[in-house]
């Protein structure tokens, strides 16, 4: 009962993330390589999701039979803490920037002049 | 470029259009013969606070979106530097702070021997809420954490610094804590402070427009992250 309820939860978050990918890239804010990226992303999610039995015969081929699944998503895990870790830098850039930008926007304009 | 001696009070604003004018018009207009002018830095505001600010006779700088009021503090710090202010007072803009104690800030600061001057709520907390004296003492012991200074109301957004001092400060925060970074540049940068007491108003509005328990979450991981950085 729980595996098929994470089966259809993994789905329905898979269809959302990439729903807003689409949407995000017919409206230009997301250029192909991001949206082909998030798409294969999530589509290997789905497929390990569903087909769990695929991560045995992957390891196989690695000759790692007896690291199991728990090596495998724990490689999974740091990956993405990596991921969120690039994420948080990235956005502190820009909002740094952002921030330069407006301020120096502010100073820029004829508030020297009072009424 | 202002030309005698001059005093700027710097006043970060968002959607204060309600009150900004009865803050401002009780600004002093001069102390001990400085002429006193008010810089309002409105922080994306969707109503009239630029408008009312302008029409107070403020000078009125505009972010075009909501940045915080760290950096509306930071840009208030430069136009103030501009236009040459010799002491700079930074107080909030929804009535928390009473204008009319400017003046002491400035005088403490003038005789000396201070760079900066802390106007603390929590020295005589009187009328304060139990909850908000509770959650600035723990304010107190995190900024102590990061920065390794304590002082008697590290979150208070009512300080007035010498021009010096001001030129000195290498502020980066956005939001709210930017109080806690200038109490941590007052401890790297040696600069000489005193607290001095003043009194909060706390009225339903100021209440409504103070920091949210929300706001203190992201301020804890704001100051945590800080703490990481220097690890």
């Amino acid at each position: 009962m729980l595996a098929l309820a994470s089966k259809i939860f993994s789905v329905l978050l898979a269809a959302i993330a990439l729903s807003k990918s689409y949407v995000d890239f017919r409206g230009r804010l997301e250029s192909f390589p991001m949206f082909v990226f998030w798409t294969v992303t999530w589509l290997l999610i789905v497929t390990f999701a569903l087909f769990p039995s695929l991560v045995d015969i992957l390891l196989s081929f690695s000759g790692t039979e007896r690291a199991g699944l728990g090596t495998f998503f724990g490689m999974a895990l740091v990956f993405l803490y990596f991921v969120v870790y690039r994420i948080y830098v990235k956005l502190e850039r820009i909002e740094q920037n952002l921030t330069k930008t407006i301020q120096e926007l502010a100073l820029r304009e004829n508030w020297v002049k009072r009424p | 470029m202002t030309s005698s001696r001059t005093i700027a009070v710097i006043v970060p604003a968002k959607d204060e259009a309600a009150v900004i004018r009865h803050v401002l018009l009780r600004i002093p207009r001069q102390i001990d013969g400085m002429a006193v002018i008010s810089i309002v830095v409105d922080d994306g505001s969707s109503d009239a606070t630029a408008a009312v600010a302008t029409d107070c006779g403020a000078y009125v700088l505009r972010h075009l979106t909501n940045l915080g009021v760290g950096a509306a503090t930071r840009t208030g710090l430069r136009a103030a530097l501009t236009l040459g202010a010799n002491i700079i007072v930074t107080m909030d803009g929804d009535g928390q702070h009473d204008p009319e104690e400017i003046e002491r800030l400035v005088r403490c600061l003038v005789e000396g021997p201070f760079d900066v001057v802390i106007g603390s709520r929590l020295l005589t907390p009187h009328g304060m809420p139990k909850v908000r004296v509770a959650a600035n003492l723990v304010m107190n012991a995190v900024t102590f954490v990061v920065y390794r200074k304590i002082v008697s109301d590290s979150q208070s957004g009512f300080k007035a610094f010498t021009r010096g001092a001001a030129e000195k400060l290498e502020l980066r925060s956005r939001g709210y804590e930017i109080c806690s970074e200038i109490v941590g540049e007052i401890y790297r940068k040696g600069l000489r402070y005193k607290s001095l007491p003043v009194k909060a108003v706390y009225t339903a509005y100021s209440q409504g427009k103070g920091q949210h328990f929300l706001n203190g979450v992201n301020l804890l991981i704001e100051l945590f992250i800080r703490l990481l950085r220097r690890v």
